[in-house]
């Protein structure tokens, strides 16, 4: 699905403090691509991400994915707007403790119309074999390719990925990125991917640069490389 | 939803918490039902019993004898239904068995087992006396050198509390029992009573006034005041406020427990709400997901308790059918209401309650939920800011600080000790004013050992050892409240008035000394004014009180007796009764002799039950008790787990840290347990004063010292062992898992 954002403000308030979160952001990204978010910390990648998932509002400007104009959607439409297409992937993965893999896969499969298949999906991420573990009994690569099979399972239109390697191992981390790209190339999925990394932006078939709240800079992956050959850094 | 097994897990995981909850509602709803199911069970067996078997609505004693023409001619002037019956006292074993003859149309006996009397050598007799005094159909009794055949066991409708006088408080099958035989064989110099029964229980008007004017009347009681039949309908109303008020308490104990580990388990899984939400779930399906504990909890607790309930309701009504003689004619009766209130009311209001909870939670946005928890959650509250918060050691501030941060979990602590306390208080205070009441109305106050009172009125000079007084029951002006009025001698050896030991005899000169009872129902103190009116002629008399005596038994009146006798229109000397150490020796005019040790006696034999229930109030109150303790001291361990896994890799040993943790709660649980004693005190104090119209005497409610020392000593090993269960999930917090948590 294509994203489009137009002069997106959001400010935070927090006490006497006023942070501008989003500066009059504007963004198209086209249908089925793989685009990177790039910035340092507190410039505002999380709050696009956010406001683009339909879990954060903003207070001005105008987001539109596939068909769906977020702006003055109530709750329930934003919720059902994730529910029908969004997928989120989370630095600390968000597995529920007191569920095996199967199930916690399960947990998002329930809120599909059409979703994949449970075999499929959870072969595809490699955790077939271990679908009656408990998130406590995996690494961090394993759980978030549970929780990449958790976004996944409901089929979603984008999958947004805040950090979703941040906390894993060069190794871990680039299986992670080919798997990302495996979805985006299988299932025609747009991919969202915000970093610290500047090394995975050369994946993507575009990269978006933030300062500050604002879009300082985009520009378009001639040749995305494969994800086993970034420059990990 | 797959969600679902999550909710067992965490159950599984957390089972000491939701079981304690579980339990506490249990009990409620188990209180609740069982009580309720028996009083039900009871009422009904009442109702039918009074209604087929014609209950009697007034009897009477005439002092002359009635004819029968008499009798049919009332019977058509008033429409009553009038019948006489003969009986006489038998002793038999050490106790009295009061023999009736059989009647046709008014208080008809009922026949539970084998058969009922036909010659004269056979009598039926009351279950209960027989089993205590271990009779069997066929076996012989002798009464006065006659001997007589056991046919059946018999129920009367006018004997369902089986007291031998009115004025007795406690009926006791091993004193006193009944027993009916055919009505031809009753050759004995037996007593003659008239049996009265209209449709609707009154007295019609103007009938006792034409009863009076045929003959003398010695005696008229109609059913309203006889304890025989009225006690069991008191018993049912007192208990039937006992089966709301205490579980109602322990149900509002144990949803606030919910609440607060609902509270707990939404703040434990902000993040996992936060996700479920980013990942599109919608809100109802949430709070459907989260509910799911409190359905677990409110059907095992309240289908649980309802089977209990139900299980224990039988006992339950055997015990009071035994405490009543009152035939099984229906064995067990609910009320479908009992179901309802039982079971919907509890399971809907922990529902609402806990979905109001739930959807408190929900109302967070999504993204605030996924962040570490709030920023805002660091800043001190203004208790913290306190002066006194800021002094001391890092140990003292770390302690201060627990205990202000959870205000809640201490509020709850005071709340359960307070709870347990008073419940304890009440069971200890009961027993002990058992005792009490003996000791100073029986002793203290009543010295006689015989109270004679003759069949007409006396004027003859009494003896030096006896002691003469008029008794009469008294009305007053406007209000409905019958008053037992005694003119006594000012110095006399046999009754001496008395309050918190100080004679109050002196004081008859100024007015009337009233007994405690009284002065509850009234609601009047010393110098107060009574309205007492003479029932009789209408007339009417102010009198003050000059002050209210520590006597806990009956609406009684003291006043000179030259002053009462002035008012009723008697002469000076006369008495209706007298006073002494010794029975009397002629019995001619003696209509009834009050014997105070079997009274007494009486009393005393049957506080076996009262200790039994006064057992389980303690063993109920520390049962709470530990519940409510260990799950809160459980919970405080939980929620610090990360300081306490700080505190152990720090070095500090478990002992320490549960010192550092848990004992902060030590002073709450004293406070809590002083302030709950005049509490206690106070709110049985005027439990008794709310039940004294009904029961028609008093428990003394002061709290001795003693009291206080086993309250403290049980509340305080409550308290222990609650801590020593906590202990040991302080052991078990894992340094590595709790680490693990403040990480993210
Ligand atoms: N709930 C909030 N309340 C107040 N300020 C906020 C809140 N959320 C974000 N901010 C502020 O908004 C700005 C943008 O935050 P955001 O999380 O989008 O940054 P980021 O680029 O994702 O940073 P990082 O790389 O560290 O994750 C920051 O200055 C941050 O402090
Ligand atoms: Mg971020």
């Amino acid at each position: 699905m294509a994203i489009f954002a137009n002069q997106v403000n959001k400010t935070y308030q927090s006490g006497e403090v006023t942070v501008q979160a989003l500066r009059q952001a504007s963004l198209e990204v086209q249908d089925k691509k793989i685009i990177t978010i790039l910035g340092p910390s507190g410039s505002g990648k999380s709050t696009l991400l956010n406001v683009i998932g339909g879990i954060d509002r903003y207070d001005s400007g105008s987001i539109k994915v596939g068909g769906t104009v977020l702006d003055q959607l109530k709750d329930r439409e934003l919720t059902d707007y994730r529910r029908k297409f969004v997928g989120f992937i989370f630095q600390q993965y968000n597995l529920i403790p007191t569920l095996t893999v199967e199930e916690n896969v399960e947990v998002g499969r329930e809120l599909s119309q059409q979703p994949l298949d449970m075999k499929d999906t959870l072969e595809k991420v490699g955790m077939w074999d271990k679908k009656d573990k408990f998130p406590s009994q995996l690494s961090g690569g394993e759980q978030q390719r549970v929780a990449i099979a958790r976004a996944l399972i409901k089929n979603p239109q984008i999958l947004l990925c805040d950090e979703p390697t941040g906390a894993l191992d060069e190794e871990t981390g680039k299986n992670i990125l080919k798997l990302l790209k495996f979805v985006n190339e299988q299932y025609g999925t747009t991919v969202l991917i915000i970093t610290h990394n500047q090394g995975i932006g050369e994946m993507a078939h575009s990269v978006i640069r933030m300062k500050s709240g604002e879009i300082v800079d985009s520009f378009e992956n001639e040749n995305p490389v494969d994800p086993e050959k970034v420059t990990w850094s | 939803m797959i969600l679902k097994k999550s909710v067992y897990r965490t159950l599984k995981e957390k089972k000491f918490q939701y079981a304690g909850v579980a339990v506490l509602l249990l009990l409620a709803v188990m209180l609740y039902v069982s009580l309720s199911m028996a009083i039900t069970t009871l009422e009904s067996r009442n109702e039918t019993f009074s209604e087929d078997y014609k209950q009697e609505s007034f009897h009477f004693v005439a002092g002359g004898s009635v004819t029968d023409e008499q009798l049919s001619l009332w019977e058509d002037e008033y429409n009553v239904t009038l019948e006489k019956r003969k009986y006489a006292d038998f002793e038999v074993d050490d106790s009295t068995v009061r023999v009736f003859t059989t009647t046709e149309s008014v208080n008809t006996p009922y026949i539970a087992e084998g058969r009922a009397p036909t010659s004269g050598q056979e009598l039926a007799i009351s279950k209960v006396y027989a089993e205590k005094h271990q009779y069997q159909i066929g076996d012989a009794i002798t009464l006065d050198e006659r001997e007589f055949e056991i046919t059946g066991f018999v129920y009367l409708p006018d004997y369902i509390y089986m007291v031998e006088q009115m004025t007795d408080l406690l009926a006791d099958a091993e004193k006193f029992g009944v027993a009916v035989v055919s009505s031809s064989s009753f050759s004995v110099n037996a007593q003659t009573e008239i049996l009265g029964w209209t449709g609707n229980g009154d007295v019609p008007d103007g009938f006792r006034e034409a009863v009076s004017e045929e003959t003398s009347l010695l005696q008229f009681v109609n059913s309203e005041e006889n304890p025989r039949i009225g006690f069991v309908e008191t018993e049912i109303e007192g208990a039937k406020g006992m089966t709301t008020t205490l579980p109602l308490f322990i149900l509002a104990l144990s949803i606030a427990m919910v609440l607060m580990l609902m509270k707990r388990r939404m703040e434990m899984q902000r993040k996992e709400i936060g996700t479920l939400m980013a990942l599109g779930y919608r809100k109802k399906e949430l709070v459907r997901h989260y509910l799911g504990y409190a359905w677990v909890i409110g059907l095992v607790g309240t289908v649980g308790g309802l089977t209990a309930g139900a299980g224990l309701s039988v006992p339950l009504s055997n015990l009071y059918a035994n405490y009543f003689n009152l035939p099984a004619l229906s064995m067990f009766d609910w009320d479908p209401f009992v179901l309802v209130i039982g079971f919907v009311i509890p399971l809907l209001l922990l529902i609402l309650l806990t979905t109001f909870a739930i959807s408190r939670t929900l109302r967070t946005e999504p993204l605030t939920l996924l962040r570490p928890k709030e920023v805002s959650n660091g800043k001190k509250s203004w208790l913290e800011k306190l002066p006194l918060l800021q002094k001391g050691g890092f140990i003292r501030r770390f302690r201060l600080r627990l205990l202000v941060r959870n205000k809640a979990r201490s509020v709850y602590i005071f709340i359960g000790v307070m709870f347990s306390t008073v419940l304890l208080l009440f069971g200890l205070i009961t027993f002990n004013s058992m005792d009490q009441l003996v000791e100073t109305t029986y002793k203290e106050i009543l010295k006689y050992d015989y109270a004679v009172h003759y069949q007409s009125l006396m004027t003859e000079e009494t003896d030096e050892e006896q002691s003469p007084f008029i008794m009469n029951e008294l009305g007053l002006v406007d209000e409905d409240v019958k008053i037992t009025a005694y003119g006594i001698e000012n110095d006399n050896a046999f009754i001496q008035l008395s309050a918190q030991g100080e004679s109050l005899q002196s004081n008859l000169s100024e007015g009337a000394i009233i007994s405690a009872p009284l002065a509850a129902v009234l609601g009047v103190g010393e110098g107060d004014e009574i309205h007492l009116q003479n029932s009789l002629n209408s007339d009417t008399m102010h009198v003050e009180v000059a002050a209210v005596a520590d006597l806990y038994i009956g609406n009684n009146l003291y006043l000179p007796r030259e002053e009462l006798n002035d008012f009723l229109g008697f002469p000076e000397e006369a008495y209706t009764g007298t006073w002494q150490k010794q029975p009397p020796e002629n019995s001619g005019n003696v209509y009834m002799v009050e014997d105070k040790q079997k009274a007494i006696d009486n009393f005393e034999s049957t506080t076996g039950a009262t200790r039994a229930s006064v057992a389980g109030m303690a063993i109920f109150a520390v049962l709470i008790g530990v519940i409510v303790l260990t799950l809160l001291t459980n919970l405080i361990v939980e929620e610090n787990s990360p300081s306490i896994s700080l505190f152990k890799v720090m070095g500090y040993h478990d002992k320490e840290v549960s010192k550092l943790v848990l004992s902060v709660y030590t002073p709450i649980v004293l406070i809590a347990y002083f302030v709950s004693i005049p509490l206690a005190s106070l709110s049985l104090e005027q439990t008794m004063n709310t039940l004294v119209q009904e029961t028609g005497f008093l428990m003394p409610t002061d709290v001795a010292w003693w009291m206080v020392v086993i309250g403290f000593i049980v509340i305080l090993l409550t308290y222990w062992l609650s801590l020593g269960l906590s202990k040991r999930k302080l052991k078990n917090v894992s340094l590595q898992e709790a680490l693990k948590k403040q990480q993210d």
